[in-house]
């Protein structure tokens, strides 16, 4: 079923959906900061990470608690592009998430505050493939709560290819380390017992 | 006696009671004739039990329960008939319907619908744009489509689950590529969910427009790689207007659409006729990802208000004025086989260079062979719930087919013969028509059939719920486990149920909604003859006769070690 409960600003540039600009999380007094922060999304910011084909203008967003976020989404590619953030409380943000999607070529705005926890929560790109391939970042709230996994310049991929080379290389290196290993051990108990 | 003297007598014993320990039904065949000549035959020794069932199919499935796993609840009434923004939805007899709000605004246009029906369509407002009305005979002739691309069931550097899951029969998600509507937000259900959304699937949408409307179609390449579309049939300039290649072919007409760009394609095209389109890139591997949807010209009539997109193919539920004119009801049926070893090549590697590497280079099509086989992007038994034809007596159904798969299919229809009007979007001459029950597609062949249901021993013997597939051994099963692939049925009314199932007569299709089924590990006629050709359980006598026969031979081992040491 799609859920069709959610606060949901849509036209031809893109979609904000479930902006926040005043209703506190738990725990907060008031809005701590201000933080406004532009994101720009498409090809060219992948071009310097090694089997990523999308990206990201910056992975990581750190933000002190209970401050209010107002997040530019900038699309420079001619597809769409979504920039959302996973598990915020659902009181405030139904369903835990916060999105902007910007079509291609077009830039779009929103705002949420932030919980008063430290935490990490996830942010990506929910077109099929788009996170595994680059865009996948973490928003940090105070201390946060650790990194999460594969996030490009932050974290490793947790499921990574070896990268060895072809078979016959990487056998011949194996074979050669192992008879260096068992012959140099031979030599030295010979050298002491002598 | 000392302990170096004990040891002949301890292997000979040992020998001796390998000898008698050694199964009897291994002896040479001759040494046994002749100890049956001493001794007689042996005596009863019954053959093992069958092993318990995987499942006890008989009383997991009750048939009132049975029934919501086969055909899922329409929670969201997809089903029936209804009129949305002014355009008159057909019901769907069948248990899955598409979504109609989706075809509203494919109807009307997603320029033209209602902010709500668009919101519920789930397109984006750009999906597609209907214009002008260029000939003035009350329908839009400028037709806008946009289309992005998908990868279902694809890999993860988080997970060894395939992620934008999408399962073509139960437990079966083969990685797989699309033209995909363009649709706003999620690829998948919802957050908590990893499932692919509803409108996100297999076949790509059967693309509909009309005998000379100026058509553009802008492929948004959404995917990693790069892609093209190519018109398969319908008439297109080889350059646009502007001079750029407009065939989609990488070698003759225009570089390949990069990730993250987006190209538009234009027509207009002069005959009308069932036509194809896939991407044209590397098509070897390509077309058979899934990159392949029917493409329909429909002939030019007043107030031809189409369904542009027919999301996941089958049933038309706004028909074109011609389809209505002549028959009463019409199926787009896509049939695309799979190769197993090709798909699970996207989820081996997350590094689109090792992917391109995998596909491209190391996997080699010559040597490939399809393992399942799918109509409108499912196999048996999720056929029965969303591709079933469903008419009544002395209805007249149109049928337009492609075979999108890698090698020929013989499509066979129980209980009917049809007759092929057109092939490859061309119409047959009358008289080459006559009525067949076996039609033979090549690859990439497409035929619009006319089907009766007129009861007069030929064209139909009457009402039930007659199948209809591919009649290739291998295309009726999913990766060699039959019932499976590309099986549906030609149903009447009367033998449906009220949620679209088959009042079936036969076998319970319990086991063929379970995972276990087609993984192989439930014997083929467990449900209704059970025990009686079960897997037989293990030979306990003969596995204690073999180990003690290892045990001696082992101690015969050790004995022989220390006897060469002492020497």
């Amino acid at each position: 079923m799609e859920d069709h409960s959610h606060h949901h600003v849509m036209d031809a540039v893109g979609v904000v959906m479930n902006e926040n600009t005043r209703k506190l999380p738990r725990g907060c007094d008031s809005v701590s900061e201000d933080v406004a922060v532009t994101i720009r999304a498409g090809r060219r910011y992948a071009a310097d990470v090694p089997g990523a084909i999308f990206g990201m203008s910056k992975h990581e967003l750190a933000v002190p608690p209970c401050s209010r976020v107002t997040v530019t989404f900038v699309n420079e590619d001619e597809i769409r592009h979504q920039w959302m953030v996973h598990g915020l409380p659902k009181y405030l943000y139904p369903a835990g998430m916060f999105h902007i999607e910007a079509a291609g070529g077009g830039e779009r705005t929103g705002t949420l505050i932030v919980p008063a926890e430290d935490r990490t929560y996830l942010i990506h790109c929910d077109m099929a493939q788009h996170m595994e391939k680059g865009m996948r970042g973490q928003l940090v709230v105070g201390r946060g709560s650790g990194d999460l996994w594969a996030v490009p310049g932050i974290s490793d991929a947790f499921y990574r290819h070896p990268y060895l080379p072809r078979r016959g290389y990487t056998a011949v290196l194996i074979a050669v380390a192992l008879v260096l290993g068992f012959g140099g051990a031979l030599w030295l108990r010979r050298r002491r017992s002598a | 006696m000392s302990r170096a003297g004990r040891g002949p007598w301890v292997a000979l014993a040992t020998v001796l009671v390998a000898l008698l320990a050694f199964p009897p039904q291994w002896y040479p065949d001759g040494l046994r004739l002749t100890l049956t000549r001493w001794f007689g035959a042996a005596e009863y020794r019954a053959l093992p039990d069958s092993r318990p069932p995987a499942m006890d199919m008989a009383t997991t499935m009750d048939p009132a329960g049975a029934e919501a796993v086969f055909c899922p609840e329409d929670i969201a009434g997809r089903r029936g008939a209804q009129v949305i923004d002014g355009v008159a939805i057909d019901a769907v007899a069948g248990c899955v319907a598409d979504d109609p709000y989706l075809i509203a605004a494919a109807v009307r246009g997603t320029n033209n619908v209602s902010a709500d029906t668009l919101n519920r369509s789930g397109l984006t407002a750009d999906a597609v744009e209907k214009g002008r009305d260029l000939d003035g005979d009350g329908d839009p002739d400028e037709i806008h489509i946009r289309l992005e691309v998908a990868e279902l069931n694809g890999g993860s550097p988080l997970s060894r689950q395939p992620v934008t899951r999408y399962d073509i029969a139960p437990g079966i998600e083969p990685g797989l590529w699309v033209f995909a509507p363009k649709l706003v937000g999620m690829a998948v259900e919802n957050f908590e969910s990893n499932i692919a959304r509803f409108s996100l699937r297999l076949p790509s949408p059967a693309i509909r427009v009309e005998q000379g409307d100026s058509v553009r179609i802008t492929l948004e390449n959404t995917h990693y790689l790069p892609h093209t579309l190519h018109l398969h049939g319908a008439d297109h300039g080889f350059v646009d207007v502007t001079g750029e290649g407009n065939d989609g072919v990488p070698i003759t007409s225009e570089v390949p659409v990069m990730p993250g760009f987006a190209r538009t394609y234009e027509l207009t095209p002069r005959q009308a006729g069932t036509m194809f389109y896939h991407c044209h890139v590397q098509p070897h591997v390509h077309v058979q990802m899934g990159l392949q949807g029917l493409f329909v010209i429909e002939e030019n009539r007043p107030d031809n208000w189409l369904q542009t997109l027919n999301v996941g193919a089958g049933q038309v539920r706004v028909r074109s004025v011609a389809s209505r004119e002549g028959y009463d009801q019409e199926y787009d049926l896509h049939y695309l086989d799979l190769d197993k070893q090709l798909g699970e090549r996207i989820r081996r590697y997350n590094d689109p260079r090792l992917i391109t590497r995998s596909m491209h280079r190391d996997y080699d099509v010559t040597d490939a062979t399809q393992d399942y086989f799918t109509l409108n992007g499912r196999s048996f038994p999720y056929t029965f719930r969303e591709s079933l034809l469903v008419a009544g007596p002395e209805e007249r159904v149109k049928l337009r087919v492609v075979n999108g798969g890698a090698k020929g299919m013989a499509l066979h229809t129980h209980g009917h013969k049809f007759t092929v009007t057109h092939l490859d979007g061309v119409p047959r001459p009358a008289a080459a028509r006559s009525a067949q029950d076996v039609v033979w597609l090549a690859t990439a062949q497409r035929v619009d059939l006319d089907l009766s249901m007129v009861n007069d021993g030929r064209q139909s013997y009457g009402p039930g719920i007659w199948l209809f597939h591919d009649h290739q051994n291998s295309g009726v099963t999913n990766d060699g486990i039959g019932p499976g692939g590309n099986i549906s049925a030609i149903v009447d009314p009367a033998y449906l149920g009220e949620t679209g199932w088959p009042r079936t007569r036969g076998v319970s299709l319990a086991p063929y909604f379970t995972e276990a089924y087609y993984r192989k590990e439930v014997p083929v006629w467990e449900a209704y003859a059970p025990g009686l050709f079960s897997d037989p359980g293990p030979d306990r006598w003969l596995l204690l006769r073999l180990a003690i026969v290892c045990l001696c031979l082992g101690v015969l081992a050790a004995l022989l070690t220390g006897w060469l040491r002492r020497r």
